[in-house]
């Protein structure tokens, strides 16, 4: 990647930033550019989050912009398409699972572990907008985890499929493989640039005095 | 005065007993060390891991190499050891008759039989004939249910087969449920337009119709001699949640066995057997021939490979030409290797019968002299080759509290299992056999299908646990153990060895039970065999019996479990077994080293 091409992203970044700060109001869906694949997610917060007491449910946490200011991760998977894999790996291991939203913080380490202490199993998942995700456990501390997708651009829907049937094993107290990652050093500085900008995005929609929220998910 | 260093170096660890002996009294033994053994046993790499043994236990006496008076080393144990194994039988399935993988999480329940026709065919199917549906990749759960859920009641469709891990998705979708076995990564080769059968049991269950032989001839309205040949099919069926039988007009599962070739034995008499028959008519066959003089294998079997191989690894080892190789000793056990199917449609693995061997050459008798030689010139020391090995074990057993003559010992190493008898009115009698704890790690490994020889050996050597939360585990033997701040979270609902460092996640999918067992088994079979094939060999009357007293040595005593299983089984015999404490002090360890010290002062 030359330099001229970060700055083509950088610039489409920072034009769709000027858009949505512009129709900022909050709610609407706001698309990121024109070739954005619109998703058929429809997400509505149902009040605040409580903690689960089913042994059979897995918490997804999903962050501030996920499916709502963002629609698809930092290499362009649909977040609709995201979430469906995610719990086709739920269900397929006969688990269920319940979606919660943060506004306290970006920071995926927490955003799972807030899933995993809502959680009645004790397992949750949390996932940024860019595609970062984590398994947690509720015992462990917020920085440790069960299982990190730090390289959001190397996730693809088999991982995310994958990461569901886990997460699921991990509450039934199965001992599974952990999801095989790809490494690509040339990731980092790849997508560095975007993956920053995403997060400020993310970041944005922060608010430290709201309640973590139960979500009702839907497909149009 | 004079100080002097008794120095054990064996397979896998090099001992040094440091003593302080003036005349007239018993030596005053002022430190000992282990190290682990730099090189192969009897070979000049020795060296350093002896110049490190010493300088640790001169650091713990607070001693200088200068102040050493001299050196005795053993005369090895004229032995080497080496294992090897291989498969002997093989499962092949002909013309993809059968589906016998185990997927975790297969869909719906019951059994179903039906013509297979691919997904996209249906809508041609006709009505008034059962089919079972075969989907491929390209079709996600939810097309797959939207298109039986379409035809169901113009058709009738009574089972699926997936390519995807989508069993338990697609049947939840379904109108009206049906067996569903997925995870099949060849479907491709299922051949369409036959009839099959695809059952699932419940959770917990295993299938029953399928893995019978006459519960397929019931299916499949098989005559008597049909139903004959499909018995190893369902044979290999046992055990398994789900499974699909198709009916093709060749197809078969058959279990082929390898040609494993014949041993030879030559001692006093010269006597030769089938690998075919198994370890326990090898071993009885090898027990007829007197002391073994040489093993070979029918040149170009399966055995003749190894034996070969044992002797190349001997032959590098000891700088001899391989064909001279004389192999004085020889230990087979029956095991089952984990062995992917040959044409399974699903990545199907099947246990094979296999056998293991161990063999163990004579060494050449002048390389300690050699070894003695070298560290001489580089000590600047005099070094000297003390007496017989398992003189010395002897010697050095007999320092044990509330032992005396007659005893035996019985060494157990890494390479061999030696064992020497000393009464007052006779010479010792010793014999080394080949199999002790690398054999173990073998079986270990080969069983459990474990890649890396470093969990086989965590496995052999620690106990097992099941990290249940992140605050306990489950101990094997059942108990619960707390912790107050959590557990790493790699160990996370694990089967885990306790290691001393810390626990170390095994690999493995086999509940711990399985582990367990397959552990303790490796070790009965080896120890427990070579322990009674040992005794006997060295007993007066050629009884295990007619030895009274036993003292376990050797590395492999200081294992958690193999010294309760060999007292265990010598009580039979009502032979008195227990684990050596060399000096009062040092357990199993260090006999020989202390044996060559004690040795020296009675010769003067």
């Amino acid at each position: 990647m030359d330099e001229k091409t970060l700055k083509n992203i950088i610039e489409e970044v920072m034009k769709e930033m000027a858009v949505v700060g512009a129709t900022a109001p909050a709610g609407k869906p706001a698309g990121r550019s024109a070739e954005t694949p619109s998703t058929s997610l429809v997400i509505t917060e149902t009040g605040t989050a409580a903690r689960g007491t089913n042994p059979r449910e897995i918490v997804i946490g999903l962050a501030a912009a996920f499916g709502g200011r963002q629609t698809q991760t930092i290499i362009g998977l649909p977040h609709d398409q995201v979430v469906k894999e995610i719990c086709a790996g739920i269900e397929e291991e006969g688990l269920s699972y319940r979606f919660i939203r943060l506004f306290r913080t970006a920071d995926v380490g927490f955003i799972a572990h807030e899933a995993a202490k809502l959680s009645g199993s004790g397992i949750g998942i949390g996932i940024q907008s860019r595609g970062t995700t984590v398994i947690h456990q509720k015992d462990l501390p917020p920085l440790s985890n069960l299982e990190l997708f730090s390289q959001s651009p190397l996730i693809d829907l088999e991982t995310f499929r994958a990461i569901g049937k886990n997460a699921a094993k991990y509450a039934k107290g199965e001992s599974p493989s952990p999801v095989p990652v790809r490494n690509d050093q040339m990731a980092r500085p790849k997508y560095q640039a975007i993956a920053a900008l995403l997060h400020i995005k993310e970041t944005q929609l922060l608010d430290p005095n709201k309640k973590t929220q139960e979500l009702r998910v839907e497909y149009r | 005065m004079a100080l002097i260093a008794g120095i054990d170096i064996g397979n896998a660890t090099t001992e040094v007993a440091l003593a302080e002996l003036s005349a007239g009294a018993t030596p005053v033994f002022v430190a000992s060390s282990i190290v682990p053994t730099t090189g192969i046993k009897g070979t000049a790499q020795n060296t350093q891991g002896v110049f490190q043994a010493l300088t640790v236990a001169l650091d713990a006496a607070g001693r200088s190499l200068a102040e050493l008076d001299l050196i005795r080393i053993n005369e090895a144990a004229p032995v080497i050891g080496d294992v090897a194994m291989e498969t002997i039988s093989e499962t092949i399935i002909t013309e993809s008759t059968m589906i016998g993988h185990n997927p975790t999480t297969p869909g719906g329940l019951g059994i179903g039989v039906g013509i297979t026709i691919e997904i996209g065919n249906l809508d041609r199917a006709v009505g008034g004939t059962a089919y079972i549906v075969v989907a491929n990749k390209t079709h996600t759960f939810d097309d797959v249910a939207d298109r039986i859920n379409a035809v169901q009641g113009r058709i009738e469709i009574t089972g699926a087969i997936l390519q995807r891990d989508d069993g338990v998705l697609v049947h939840n979708r379904l109108t009206r449920k049906i067996p569903i076995v997925d995870e099949v990564s060849l479907v491709e080769k299922v051949p369409i337009g036959m009839l099959a059968a695809v059952e699932v049991a419940e959770v917990g269950r295993i299938i029953e119709t399928l893995a019978n032989p006459y519960g397929i001839a019931t299916l499949f309205s098989l005559t008597s001699d049909e139903t004959a040949s499909v018995v190893p099919m369902a044979r290999s069926l046992v055990g398994n949640r789900s499974a699909v039988v198709i009916k093709t007009p060749k197809g078969d599962v058959t279990e082929r066995r390898i040609p494993a070739g014949w041993l030879q034995f030559i001692g006093d008499r010269t006597s030769e057997v089938d690998v075919d028959r198994g370890a326990e008519e090898i071993m009885r066959v090898a027990g007829t021939v007197g002391p073994i003089r040489n093993v070979r294998g029918e040149p170009g079997t399966n055995v003749g490979g190894m034996m070969e191989k044992v002797r190349v690894v001997m032959g590098r080892l000891t700088d001899r030409d391989p064909s001279g190789i004389e192999v004085t000793d020889l230990l087979a056990v029956d095991t089952e290797v984990p062995q992917k199917v040959t044409g399974g449609l699903a990545g199907e693995f099947s246990l094979e019968a296999a056998v293991g061997i161990a063999a163990m050459v004579k060494a050449d008798r002048l390389q300690m002299q050699r070894i003695a030689h070298d560290m001489t010139a580089q000590f600047g020391i005099p070094v000297e080759v003390g007496g017989v090995e398992a003189d010395m074990a002897v010697r050095g057993a007999l320092t044990t509290p509330g032992s005396s003559i007659p005893i035996a010992i019985l060494d157990m190493g890494a390479g061999s299992t030696d064992a020497c008898v000393l009464r007052a009115d006779a010479p010792a009698r010793s014999i080394h056999l080949a199999g002790a704890g690398n054999m173990v790690t073998l079986l270990i490994q080969s069983e459990l299908g474990l890649e890396s020889m470093e969990d086989a050996e965590n496995v052999k050597r620690y106990p097992l646990a099941r990290v249940e939360t992140l605050f306990n585990i489950r101990h094997e033997d059942g108990t619960v153990e707390f912790f107050d701040t959590p557990l790493p979270p790699h160990v996370f609902a694990r089967t885990v060895v306790l290691h001393p460092e810390g626990m170390i996640p095994l690999p493995l999918r086999q509940p711990l039970e399985v582990i367990r067992q397959v552990r303790i088994k490796a070790k009965q079979r080896v120890f427990v065999t070579n322990a009674l094939r040992a005794l006997g060999a060295v007993s007066p009357t050629n009884h295990v019996r007619d030895i009274a007293h036993v003292v376990l040595v050797g590395g492999s005593a200081l294992d958690f479990e193999i010294p309760q299983l060999v007292t265990k089984a010598l009580g039979e015999y009502r032979v008195v077994a227990g684990r050596a404490n060399i000096r009062g002090t040092e357990g199993p360890r260090n006999a020989v080293a202390t044996g060559l010290v004690l040795a020296w002062e009675e010769q003067r």
